[in-house]
């Protein structure tokens, strides 16, 4: 077992961490039953996302410098910032209409879809 | 002159429109004028008499202008006024117009229409008054054996009187053949209206079909003739095409311009004689310019003194008639047919009886003055066009109508029946003095017929109104509770016996009719077949049958003692709106045809009479047939430069002969009718019994109804039954039999539909419905579970991407 | 024993509280807490990205993220935590399947991030040279790339412009104050628990 310390990171690490999170924010998603968690899940979602996009944009996480995607990356993790964002506003707004109709933030009470 | 010819047209077709507007009028707001419309009568009468003053102003002014001429025998063309009113359109070369002929003949026709007319619209408010409330119709049982009770008629009636007066002024006026057709059925279908007044009897409505379809049969001859003058002359015009001063428009080589259809047949260039038109012969295959041989058959009137002793070659003549003359004789006999339907002469004549099913100032109206009148004035209004042939066709058809009418009237008991007859009778007289050349004769009978027998009818009426019956069985003694009626129905009685002081004067009737005898004697003189006297025998005895079944209706139903005592105290005279015509009429037939100098009916009629026609003729095919000139017939005057002393000599004979003849025949009539039921020296019951064969011959009127029922009806409902079970069997068989099979294949096709079709569907649709269901639980709409199932299902890829399909 | 690797060590260290935070939230049943850890997730996120190179976007992800959307998540929190949905719930059904699921798919994720020998070990040494990114960026998103020679973002970023307005404006429009619809029978919120 080699000292994690000692070695360089890699993308492989931050896929890692990436994973994590963005497996948090599925599970956030699966188990709450307050639309604001769930709403916080999907952040986490796409953070876990970014994380790749920052990753694989490095110029020095990986052996071969020429494969990183360089400065797209970034670009398309700000956009995913961004998209992030307005997709919050709208996620709030509807679900303060939903309290507003419902009485309630429960996910599960808004089954008028259901077969 | 120029006057007249802008004057005159306008003056005839007031009085001629006036009724239309009357009857326009009362169709709109009959049943609110007044009470039950009673105002209705008020306007037909004022519109009718208003007609009247307008044509005594026309002939005020007819005299005015061209009374000098009276009295002159002229030779030449005749003084007419024709044009158009308005054209109704053009097709090709066949233009239709409304247009005018305006003669003297015209003028009287309108004096003598619009005069019978106004008395019978007075007469008629005074007839008709039941029908101004509820009308309970004495002659109709319901099924549950009640009366039958309709409202009032009354201004239907004079509805119908108005439109007819119209439809009859519109043939007289017409200046075309095609506006005479027009006209000529609309006298049609308003004597159908009339007759049919009672439309809810079974009999008044049967006489109104017959009238109708018997005159239908008359007009498709006329429709024949009509086409065979059109297509062979372009025209339907009656006289030559006139500028706005009544003068004839001429070309430039000075011939007519635009002739009608006199003009194209007796042409001014022939001397007004017979020939047979361009445009006939052409039709027939001949050159058209074929007038050798037949002119020599016409000589104008310096040859008329050949008359007597024709010596025409009988080689170019005997059956080589001119190119087109079998078309001019095929026009002329179908004219003569529509003139036989409408006039009811025999074989058409059986409607004219039943139509007096009709109310009694109907009768008056349609039947005996006008109507019947139409067909009679309609020949002399044709009279140039109508080859000797179809004079003699003419003649034969008046003559076989005049005996047998004549002797079914002397049975008949139904008082209108018998004046029926005695119009049917004098028609008679009317053709038979056109057929054997007297123009004059014949229009003169209908002039004075028209007065003295609308007369009759109205006493009639007057006699029924009072009685209520038709059979003079039931009648008698009447002398004393109605003087008015009886004593004006004894003139007119007088009038159509032609009684009168031999040589001098008499009623009206006295005159027409010793015209039409002497013209007869005249025709039978000139021909030297004997065949053809049988015209003025028959026109002899004609006179003393008239005469006696005259007299037998006078007598029994005013003479002698009441028959029925319960009608006779019930019997009363009529209102005076009613005796009043009745007087009226009574003077003019009385003095309509006494001959004084100048403007005397005869004289106002020979002014019309057509151009030619007192030139002696002969037939080109019958070349034994002659026609001699009808001035000849009577005392020819002192300034007659034209006539020899032969011809002098034998006109006196013959008038003579011929004034003795009709005197002694009316005599004879009048005599044995006094003997029979004035005086009863010889009881009629008795005669009946010597004579039943004779009596049920002619109380059945010759069996001509059984005869036509027998032929003609019961052929036709044979056939139609025939037709009828083939429509029933056959046809309804076809027709039913694909329905069932339509019914047969749709109720498969159902099936197929219903089993196959719809179950294809029905089962598409249950398994798509059962899916859904099984699928409906899938979608809880909890969010949680639709992440889980997306994480699930890209798990699911990923692995199969991976280990699996290891990509 | 080597030396130790202090990038190693900060990312390590950002890593280990990107991570434990992103479980806190999922297994904080009280929506505030949720709230919190979420910020601190995302913080140590924007760490991540600053030891990766990316500084312009780590500091896109505090100021946007944390200052922006997270300020949002809490006004959205205070406006509907009534003391009923503070803490809602979850049954323990539901709790294992997301378990299962989100095990699975973390699985599989961590298999496919170690299956690349290239992506184990980068060249952190170069870290401490990396430039700025702010002005390439800048330039990128206004459709110049030097770097590459290629063109670079101008239309995406003008189309991101335009869904903010059309957000802005839809959000304004969805979260507007509504009349209170009157309480019928068929209104699912009436309906007793």
């Amino acid at each position: 077992m080699t000292n994690l310390l000692t070695q360089p990171v890699g993308v492989s690490h931050y896929m890692a961490v990436g994973a994590v999170m963005f497996v948090c924010g599925i599970v956030c998603m699966a188990t709450k039953r307050n639309a604001l968690g769930v709403l916080m899940g999907i952040e986490l979602v796409l953070n876990g996302a970014n994380i790749n996009f920052i990753a694989f944009g490095s110029a020095y996480l990986q052996k071969d410098s020429a494969m990183s995607l360089g400065l797209d990356g970034q670009l398309i993790a700000l956009f995913v910032i961004v998209l992030a964002a307005a997709e919050a506003a709208v996620a709030l707004a509807i679900a303060l209409n939903f309290y507003n109709n419902h009485h309630s933030i429960d996910v599960d009470r808004a089954d008028e879809l259901k077969g | 002159m120029e006057d007249l010819a802008a004057t005159l047209p306008m003056l005839l077709m007031g009085a001629w429109l006036l009724p239309l507007v009357s009857f326009a009028l009362i169709v709109f707001l009959g049943p609110s004028m007044g009470k039950a419309g009673i105002k209705a009568g008020y306007l037909a009468t004022a519109a009718i008499g208003t007609s009247f003053l307008l044509s005594m102003a026309a002939l005020v002014l007819w005299l005015n202008g061209h009374g000098s001429e009276l009295g002159t025998s002229h030779h030449g063309q005749t003084t007419y006024y024709t044009g158009q009113w308005y054209s109704l359109m053009e097709i090709g070369n066949l233009k239709l117009t409304i247009g005018y002929y305006i003669d003297s003949l015209t003028i009287g026709m309108f004096c003598m229409v619009t005069l019978i007319a106004t008395c019978i619209h007075f007469y008629a408010q005074g007839y008709m008054h039941d029908e101004l409330h509820e009308f309970t119709d004495p002659e109709i049982t319901t099924s549950d054996g009640g009366k039958f009770t309709r409202p009032g008629r009354y201004h239907r009636f004079f509805q119908y009187m108005s439109l007819f007066c119209f439809s009859m002024l519109g043939v007289v006026i017409s200046g075309n053949l095609a506006m005479t057709f027009v006209f000529w059925e609309l006298v049609g279908i308003c004597s159908y209206f009339l007759i049919g007044f009672y439309i809810e009897r079974k009999s008044a409505c049967n006489a109104a079909n017959k009238a109708f379809i018997v005159n239908r049969i008359g007009d498709f001859g006329m429709l024949i003739g009509m086409m065979a003058i059109w297509a062979s002359l372009g025209t339907f015009n009656f006289g030559d095409e006139q500028d706005a001063t009544g003068q004839v428009l001429r070309n430039e080589q000075g011939d007519v311009a635009n002739p009608g259809i006199f003009s194209h047949v007796r042409s001014e260039k022939n001397h007004y004689a017979l020939k047979v038109p361009a445009g006939m012969a052409m039709l027939a295959g001949g050159d058209g310019d074929h007038d050798g041989d037949h002119d020599g058959h016409h000589e104008d009137e310096e040859g008329a003194q050949q008359a007597e002793h024709h010596d025409h070659d009988t080689a170019s003549s005997g059956g080589s008639a001119p190119a087109g003359y079998y078309l001019l004789i095929v026009a002329g006999l179908g004219i003569f047919c529509g003139c036989v339907g409408k006039s009811a002469q025999f074989p058409l004549h059986t409607w004219l009886p039943d139509a007096m099913e009709g109310p009694t100032p109907v009768s008056a109206l349609v039947h005996s003055a006008t109507m019947v009148a139409a067909g009679v004035f309609l020949v002399g209004r044709f009279y140039p066009v109508f080859a000797p042939e179809v004079l003699l066709v003419i003649a034969s058809v008046g003559c076989v109508t005049l005996f047998m009418a004549a002797t079914i009237a002397i049975t008949a008991t139904d008082i209108k029946r018998v004046l029926a007859y005695s119009t049917v009778s004098q028609l008679g007289y009317m053709m038979l003095a056109l057929g054997v050349g007297g123009w004059m004769a014949g229009m003169f009978h209908l002039l004075t017929h028209a007065f003295f027998k609308s007369l009759l009818f109205m006493c009639s009426g007057s006699v029924i109104h009072a009685v209520h019956t038709n059979d003079m069985t039931e009648m008698g003694g009447l002398r004393k509770k109605m003087p008015y009626t009886a004593i004006t129905m004894l003139i007119g009685c007088l009038a159509i016996s032609g009684a009168g002081i031999p040589f001098l004067i008499g009623f009206s009737g006295f005159h027409s009719k010793d015209a039409i005898i002497a013209q007869a004697l005249n025709f039978a003189q000139a021909n030297d077949n004997p065949l053809f006297s049988i015209f003025y025998y028959v026109a002899a005895i004609g006179a003393a049958i008239t005469a006696f079944y005259m007299f037998r209706l006078w007598y029994m139903t005013f003479a002698g003692k009441p028959r029925n005592q319960e009608r006779y105290d019930h019997a009363h005279e009529s209102p005076k709106v009613m005796y009043v015509p009745l007087i009226v009429l009574a003077v003019f037939a009385v003095g309509v045809g006494w001959p004084i100098p100048g403007p005397s009916v005869t004289n106002l009629l020979e002014q019309a009479r057509p151009a030619g026609t007192v030139a002696t003729e002969t037939g080109a095919v019958l070349t034994g047939l002659t026609y001699p000139n009808e001035h000849h017939a009577h005392p020819i005057p002192a300034g007659d430069t034209h006539a020899t002393d032969a011809e002098r000599k034998r006109a006196d004979a013959i008038h003579t002969e011929a004034n003795l003849v009709a005197f002694s025949t009316a005599l004879a009539g009048f005599l044995l009718a006094t003997m029979f039921y004035g005086l009863r020296k010889i009881d009629p019951t008795d005669v009946r019994q010597q004579f039943a064969r004779t009596y049920r011959f002619l109380i059945n009127k010759w069996w001509f109804d059984e005869l036509y029922d027998a032929i003609f009806v019961r052929p036709v409902l044979v056939l139609a039954k025939m037709i009828s079970w083939n429509d029933r069997t056959v046809l309804d068989g076809i027709v039913d039999g694909s329905v069932r099979t339509v019914k047969l294949v749709s109720r498969i096709d159902n099936l197929i539909d219903r089993l196959l079709v719809d179950g294809l569907v029905n089962l598409i649709a249950r398994w798509t419905y059962d899916i859904g269901a099984s699928l409906r639980s899938v979608q809880s709409g909890k969010l949680s579970w639709y992440v889980m199932a997306i994480v699930v299902g890209t798990v699911t890829l990923f692995v199969m991407a991976s280990f699996v399909l290891r990509i | 024993m080597d030396q130790i690797n202090w990038h190693t060590f900060f990312f390590l260290l950002s890593a280990l509280g990107a991570c434990t935070f992103a479980l806190m939230v999922v297994f904080t049943s009280n929506i505030v807490r949720m709230a919190f850890f979420l910020v601190l997730s995302l913080t140590s996120t924007a760490g991540l990205f600053f030891l990766a190179g990316a500084d312009f976007v780590g500091a896109m992800q505090i100021m946007i993220y944390v200052g922006g959307t997270m300020v949002l998540l809490v006004f959205g929190v205070m406006l509907t935590a009534q003391e009923r949905f503070v803490s809602l719930k979850t049954s323990g059904g539901t709790w294992s399947l997301a378990a299962l699921a989100g095990g699975a798919l973390l699985a599989v994720l961590l298999q496919t991030a170690f299956s690349v020998d290239d992506w184990k070990a980068g060249d952190t040494a170069q870290a401490g040279q990396s430039q700025t990114t702010a002005t390439r960026i800048g330039l990128g998103l206004l459709g110049a790339r030097f770097d590459e020679g290629t063109s670079g973002y101008l239309l995406p970023f003008e189309i991101v412009s335009i869904h903010l307005l059309v957000v802005l404006i839809g959000a304004a429009y969805l979260a507007r104050a509504k009349r209170r619809a009157k309480p019928s029978a068929d209104n699912p919120a009436d309906r007793s628990d």
